[in-house]
């Protein structure tokens, strides 16, 4: 164990030397900064719409990496080589990073926003993509209008497929079972639990990739499916409500220990985020909307209620409370795996 | 290991290796040692307290059981379809053996992701095989076949059935076929010449195989992600779990560190299965 120590503080040791020899070439002058991010269409939504304005107004390079993960950024920190600037976390890894101090607070004089929605503005997290877990079911299949119709396999026939993470799927139990949206925190797990035992045998797939459910959807493996919203929206096979869909952030971070001079350029990336003209952009992309509580004027009356943030889609779905299960995480996994392990 | 090394006697050319044990040393079993010790560490003190967790939170246990269990099922199917397999190729003319070989061979250039997918347009509730029963009036209702451990079955044995098949093809046509002609001289009938001969010669390829079949389902990770729907928990979705998730690397690590050790001891009986074929 001892000769272990040493060598392991020999490897700390080369690693931060590394790691000053970096900082110091960074600090001289900010010519590129790295960012995490889920990839895919998400992440080029984020280069038309973010990086290009950033770029052409300050000449800062932005480079995506992908995918991002919470590990990552633990890894990061835990080796005090902070490689990306900005990693993006979902709401309930951005609570659970704050817990184990892997954050540094964001400099929100700097990033100086247009007007953002409450929950996308917090200390050390800027909200920059809304999304919901939604409904949705083939084309001509019968339409659902609640969780409890989900629910309800006599009047509406057929396989489900719901997420196999416990923060996605025990909400919706809850809803299913008519627990009031805004009541729905703390979660009453007995309650949400003993909801899913009443569905469990007609769930073919619990889908842990996006991708899944309107693949298992269009290949009629299942008949409903809950799914995230920009992953169905767009497309002209399958059909879906935002009536009870569970709204989620998903937040860009700093990790902590950053160089100061990159974080500072960094500020500037966000501020682009908040713009409501740049999120349209992003729209454009991928359709999923920012934190800008103005988007209903500069979109096509048509086409605003594909996305989560419009007016009207918002009064109708409850909101995610990432906190609580952040603070609940081991215990609902614990519960999680034992529940599906009784399958 | 130390069977081999001493064995083979270290020759002039083996510094040529050096770069290559270096690299692997540094970038790959470090690590991996780095990774290990965090499993013995909580509060950065010396501690089991992580394995005391493993062993009160039945969940994770079960979920290796779970692992090893698809993992003998695995081994069993790739046994009873491989054997038969690779003993008809063995009868063949050249050329149907080398058509033989080059289909068994051909799906390790086709993605893992593509062949899990492929079962679902094959077996699923609206794949071929359902839907042509439907059409016939056989069933009422699609059989379920995927999502399911019969559905991570299939896909394990999929991908894994040529690392049976090829190295016992290969100790089979190295049998020597005059043993074979001196017994039946003898007198011997066929079913007894297989048995008493044959299959014995054969057995520690076999047993090889089935130790490598068994370790590498114990990491498979797509297939039960795919084709299990969820419902088949291995510990290589449980790991990924708790290192991208949650992140308890200190229960990820003790875990690793109890399906490394079981993996060790079953890769000492593949060396000397091995290395009894070599003696032969």
């Amino acid at each position: 164990m001892v000769s272990l120590n040493r060598f392991m503080s020999l490897i700390k040791g080369v690693t931060s030397v590394s790691f000053v020899v970096a900082s110091t070439m960074a600090t001289a002058q900010v010519k590129e900064i790295r960012i995490l991010e889920s990839g895919g269409p998400s992440g080029e939504s984020i280069e038309a719409a973010y990086i290009k304005p950033f770029t052409a107004k300050t000449g800062v390079k932005v480079i995506r990496e992908s995918p991002t993960s919470l590990g990552k950024l633990q890894a990061m920190v835990q080796s005090k080589n902070i490689t990306n600037v900005l990693v993006e976390l979902g709401s309930t890894n951005l609570f659970l990073a704050r817990a184990t101090g892997l954050l540094e607070p964001l400099d929100w004089d700097k990033i100086d926003p247009d007007p953002m929605f409450p929950e996308a503005k917090i200390e050390d997290g800027f909200g920059y993509q809304y999304f919901s877990t939604v409904m949705a079911w083939p084309q001509g299949t019968k339409k659902l209008n609640s969780w409890a119709d989900f629910w309800n396999i006599k009047d509406f026939p057929g396989k489900r497929a719901l997420p196999d993470y416990p923060a996605y799927t025990l909400p919706l139990a809850l809803l299913a079972d008519g627990v009031e949206p805004e009541k729905l925190y703390p979660l009453d797990l007995e309650r949400a639990f003993k909801s899913l035992e009443k569905i469990k045998d007609s769930v073919a797939v619990w889908w842990q990739a996006g991708a899944q459910p309107p693949q298992l959807l269009e290949d009629k493996e299942v008949q409903y499916a809950a799914a995230w919203s920009g992953r169905i929206v767009d497309n002209p096979k399958l059909d879906y409500t935002y009536q009870q869909g569970l709204l989620q952030v998903s937040y860009f971070a700093v990790p902590k220990g950053v160089d100061p001079a990159q974080k500072a350029a960094a500020m500037g990336l966000l501020h682009e985020m908040s713009k409501a003209e740049n999120q349209i952009v992003a729209t454009q992309t991928v359709p999923y909307t920012g934190a800008s509580p103005d988007i209903q004027d500069k979109l096509p009356a048509d086409r605003l209620n594909q996305y989560p943030t419009s007016p009207d889609n918002k009064a109708i779905q409850a909101l995610a409370d990432p906190s609580w299960t952040a603070s609940n995480a081991k215990e609902l996994e614990r519960r999680w795996q034992a529940f599906k392990l009784g399958l | 290991m130390s069977t081999i090394i001493t064995r083979s006697r270290i020759t002039p050319t083996m510094w040529m290796v050096v770069p290559l044990l270096i690299v692997m040393a540094i970038g790959f079993n470090l690590p991996i040692i780095m990774m290990l010790a965090k499993s013995f560490v909580q509060d950065q003190s010396f501690t089991f307290a992580n394995y005391i967790d493993l062993i009160e939170m039945p969940v994770y246990l079960k979920v290796l059981v779970n692992t090893f269990k698809i993992a003998a099922i695995t081994t069993v199917c790739c046994v009873l379809l491989g054997y038969p397999l690779a003993y008809w190729i063995l009868g063949l003319s050249t050329r149907w053996k080398i058509i033989c070989l080059a289909a068994i061979v051909v799906p390790f250039w086709v993605s893992i992701l593509v062949r899990t997918y492929a079962w679902i347009v094959i077996m699923g509730n609206s794949g071929i095989i359902n839907r042509s029963l439907l059409e016939l009036g056989w069933i009422e209702a699609p059989i379920q076949f995927l999502y399911n451990e019969f559905g991570v079955v299939i896909g394990t044995i999929n991908v894994l059935l040529p690392f049976m098949v090829l190295p016992l093809f290969a100790s089979m046509t190295k049998i020597d076929q005059r043993i074979l002609s001196a017994a039946e001289t003898l007198g011997a009938n066929h079913v007894t010449i297989f048995w008493r001969i044959f299959f014995p010669l054969s057995a520690p390829a076999l047993a090889a195989g089935a130790v490598l079949v068994f370790i590498l389902t114990l990491g498979f990770y797509i297939t039960p992600a795919i084709l299990g729907g969820g419902r088949v928990p291995m510990a290589a979705n449980m790991l990924d779990l708790l290192i991208n998730q949650m992140p308890s690397w200190e229960v990820a690590s003790s875990i690793s560190v109890v399906l490394l050790a079981l993996t060790i001891i079953l890769f000492m009986f593949y060396l000397r299965f091995t290395n009894e074929e070599k003696a032969r």
